[in-house]
Order: C-alpha cells, then structure tokens, then sequence
C-alpha cells in the first residue's frame, strides 16, 4: 500500500501562491475526502500531487520518492480532472484506445467496468455532460494504480451513475489510497473515512469524518401516525424533527416511541457534521466573522 | 509511454481537418507544375506558340524553383491542425490528462511538433513523387533532384518552426480552436518568401542559397524548441 506524503508544500500559478505550507500524509487505504469552498485550492492540491504543477516549495512524496525527481513514483497515480480531457472527435472507445496506447490497458476493459457498452461507437462531441463524464472516469480506470485523485467525480452525473461510480471508488478505496473532492457534503459523509478541509489555501481540518460531531443532532421520524400531541416535534419534509445532546438520546426516543403504540417506518440523522465544518470554512461565513 | 503520442496526434489532426488536407495536395500538385515550367516552352512551341511569347521559360530554369516555396507551403497547410489540436486538446483538458500521466511539457512539444514533421514528411514524399515524375516527363535535367531535395528539406525545416512558434503561441490561448491560424500562415509564408526570389536573382546559385535558408530555418526551430519548453511554464498547458 502506497504512503502519500505532503511536507510544507505551496504551490500556485504564475508565482502566486495557493496553498500554503500544506502538510498530511494519506498511510491507509481508505477515501479521503477533500472539501473547501470554491477557489479554496482543491483543484491545485490535487494538480500539485498528480505532479501537474511543481510545488514552489516543499515536497510531494509517495513511498518515500520525491514525485518531482521519481518516475517510478509519478506512475502511481491515477488523477481524474474536473475536466473531461476527451478527443471530442473520437468515439468513445477510440478515446480510450487513444489512452491505452499511451499508458496501457484495454479500451474495452474501462467500456466494460463503467457500463458504457452502448456509447462506445458514439462519438464523444455527441454525448450529454453526465456520458462525457462516465467515459472520463473510465480511462482513469485503465491502468490500476496505488493512489486515485478524483476531482469532483460525481458532478453533473444522474444518481443512478453517482452510486455506481462511488461503488466503484469504495472498492478500490479498500486496497488504495483515494483523494475524493466533492461538493455534495452527504456524498463525502457517505463514503469518506477521512477528511482534508482546504480554507484559502491551507489545511483546516485534517482528521476522521468519525471523529467529528454535530453541533446538534437533529433526527428525523417519519412515522404513520401523527405523533405531534406525544412529543415535541415539528413536521418538516414529511418528517418529525427532534433535537438531540446525543445519539443515544434519539435512540431512547425511538424506544419511547415504538412503546407507546406509534409505528415508526423510517428515522434518519438530518445533520451533518461536514456541513458545520464546511459552513464555517466558507469566505461568507469568514465575512461574518463566524 | 510518450513515444507512441506523435504518431496518434498525426493521425488525429488528418481526420479533424479534411479541408486542410485538400488544400495542400491542390497546393503540391500546382508546384509540381512549376517544377516542369522550363519545358513549357517545348510544349508551347508543338502548338505553335511564338518562341518570343515564352523566352523568359525557355532562358532560365529558375521559374521551376517556385515550386519550392509552394510545396513548402503546401506542407504547412498540411501540418497546421496540429497546431489546431494542440489548443483544442489545451483547453479541453488533454495536455493536464498527459503532464498527470508523467510526460512532461518538453516531451508534449516533442510529440505534437513529430506529428507536424510526420505530415510534412507524408507531403515531403509526395512532392519527391511528383517532382521526380514531372522532371523525368518533362526532361527537368539538373533540376530533376534539386527541387525535390529542397521541397523536402524546406517542408521540414518550415513546419518545424511554424509549429512551434505557434504551440508557443498557443499556449497562451484560450479560444476552443486556435485563431492563430492566420498568424501561422503568415509566419509560413515570411519564411519561404525569400524563395520566390532567389531563383530570379541569383538563378546560378539558388539550390544552395535555398538550402542554406532551410538550415537556417532548422536552427532557428531547434532554438525555438529548448527556449520554449524551458521557457513556458507547464501550467500555460493547463485549460
């Protein structure tokens, strides 16, 4: 299993800076997830790992191999852009074959694995977003390597597909090391062991998604009576929502529940935790002075 | 894992612009007319043309010269959409897919500039073909080598600069298909514009001055080449 190491790393464009002295370092396989508001620098993190751009200082290391120096170390990785880096004018899978003769693999390997059977003879310039973004994903998957950077892999995709690719991506997260950025912060609480907060260039959070805690812990009953004359609860999206100091607290108030005749058909946490984080780490909740 | 690049940007860069291609066998076939314009007066004279009406073809071979310039020009057309792909594939994410993949911003210049020296080389071998044809008709004598040489050597040596100086050019860009296309033509046509007028000037000594031209072309590309992949920042190949 390959170790990915940042240490005091700033990197940017044209001589400015982005990141700032960014220092983490990914030792198990696992996802983690990485979140920041827009312009925070996700998109220059991960170009500085997948070696894209040169670090004005500080290193980038897998294994212990400076990426700038090792070859061997710069082939263990995988990077997906948020853009999609297709030949618009090939089919899709002479867009892949196009790859695969440049890195290895098979087109139809990566056809096979993303179920895009029925688009490989379509050209790439016909396709929706959501296609194009499929196919891009594919030829990240035609060569295994140790460490995948997926930048906003589900974005402008149905929900259909965004399950199969986060599958997908939780499989190979069992043996590799995943830097998965996204937006959609119940996506990232879903499948991510491990967060990496990006704010204005810097590392504000570095830590286990598990560790962190609501600040209140709000939980939904959707239940098939009204239960809003047996406790305090407001309806809110077909739910009754209650406030908890605990987990545990709500689980007690499902007992009380189920124990005084009320059918409880669903119950769901309506918070989460990566949203407070993401909140405060945002430039308007910075403009406050939250 | 960069070696095989050239050869499918070629091949790409043939299927994306058809009219371009068109364009510089038109171009090839007219120079190649030129290559046997001293014997047109051999011609003429069968169909009763005035000897007086085409002296200046029958004083001079230099006329066959031309044909230089044009198939030189004729290459570039044939090797500017890889220039085109070049932005297109910059701005679209394909040149970020590659530096991700561990080829490095020298090595993608080295690419896209092979598939332009491929083209040229494919229009190189047709205007040998065709020039040697024309001159072995035509009874083209010392010229029968001379221009198919020179043909080839300015395709090169043109098309290498005119692709890198537009690469370079292209790597500040940001419209989805180079606008640049009529600054590459121009450059082109500047660069071979000296050929049309040796062969008048100084007919006597024009082989070598063309070849010194296209040496000096090839120095000018090969500077041109370790400037810019030094110069240009990788992140100018980021969309």
């Amino acid at each position: 299993m390959s170790t990915l190491e940042l240490v005091k790393v700033n990197a940017g464009y044209d001589g400015k800076p982005v990141l700032h002295q960014i220092s983490f370092e990914a030792r198990e396989s696992a996802i983690y997830v990485v979140l920041g508001p827009n312009g925070a620098g996700k998109t220059t993190l991960f170009r500085t790992i997948a070696g894209i751009l040169e670090p004005y200082s500080g290193q980038v290391r897998f294994d212990g191999e400076d990426l700038l120096t090792s070859k061997e170390a710069r082939k263990k990785i995988n990077y997906l852009s948020h853009y999609n880096a297709l030949p618009e004018e090939m089919t899709v899978w002479r867009a892949l074959d196009f790859y695969a003769k440049i890195e290895g693999g098979k087109a139809d390997d990566a056809i096979s694995l993303l179920g895009l059977g029925e688009l490989k003879d379509k050209k790439v310039g016909d396709l929706s977003q959501g296609q194009k973004k499929r196919v891009s994903i594919a030829k990240v998957f035609l060569q295994e390597r140790d460490i995948y950077l997926l930048d906003e892999p589900t974005s402008n995709v149905d929900p259909a597909v965004s399950r199969e690719i986060r599958d997908i991506v939780l499989k190979i997260s069992k043996e590799r090391v995943v830097l998965y950025s996204s937006h959609n912060l119940y996506e990232a609480r879903d499948i991510g062991t491990n967060l990496l907060l990006v704010r204005n260039g810097t590392l504000a959070y570095n830590g286990k998604i598990s560790d962190m805690k609501s600040k209140e812990y709000r939980v939904g009953f959707r239940t098939a009576t009204d239960i809003s004359k047996v406790v305090d609860a407001k309806l809110e999206g077909g739910y009754y929502v209650m406030s908890f100091g605990t987990p545990e607290e709500a689980g007690l108030m499902l007992k009380k529940l189920v124990d005084s005749g009320v059918i409880v058909t669903e119950m769901r946490e309506l918070d989460n935790p990566l949203e407070n984080l993401f909140e405060d780490a945002s430039p308007s909740s910075a403009a406050s002075g939250a | 894992m960069s070696s095989k690049l050239g050869t499918l940007i070629a091949g790409r860069s043939l299927s994306l612009a058809k009219t371009y291609v068109v364009q510089a066998i038109f171009m090839t076939v007219v120079g190649t007319l030129f290559s046997g314009a001293s014997h047109i007066a051999s011609i003429a004279s069968t169909v009763g043309v005035p000897s007086t009406d085409v002296s200046f073809f029958t004083s001079t071979t230099s006329i066959s010269f031309f044909a230089v310039p044009l198939q030189a020009l004729a290459a570039m057309f044939f090797a500017t959409p890889v220039v085109l792909l070049f932005v297109y594939d910059k701005n679209n994410g394909v040149l970020e897919y590659l530096l991700s993949l561990g080829i490095s911003q020298r090595d993608i210049y080295m690419q896209y500039l092979k598939a332009g020296l491929i083209l040229a080389g494919a229009i190189g071998v047709l205007d040998i073909f065709l020039d040697v044809t024309a001159g072995t008709l035509f009874s083209a004598g010392s010229v029968l080598f001379e221009i198919p040489i020179l043909a080839i050597a300015l395709d090169v040596s043109v098309v290498s600069l005119v692709t890198l100086i537009m690469m370079s050019f292209g790597s500040f860009q940001k419209q989805r298909v180079g606008s640049n296309q009529l600054l590459g033509t121009s450059v082109g046509a500047v660069l071979v514009m000296p050929t049309f007028y040796i062969p008048l000037l100084l007919p006597s000594i024009t082989f070598w001055l063309d070849l010194g031209l296209a040496c000096v072309i090839a120095g000018l590309s090969m500077v041109t080449f370790i400037a810019s992949s030094r110069l240009i920042k990788r992140e100018k190949l980021l969309p």
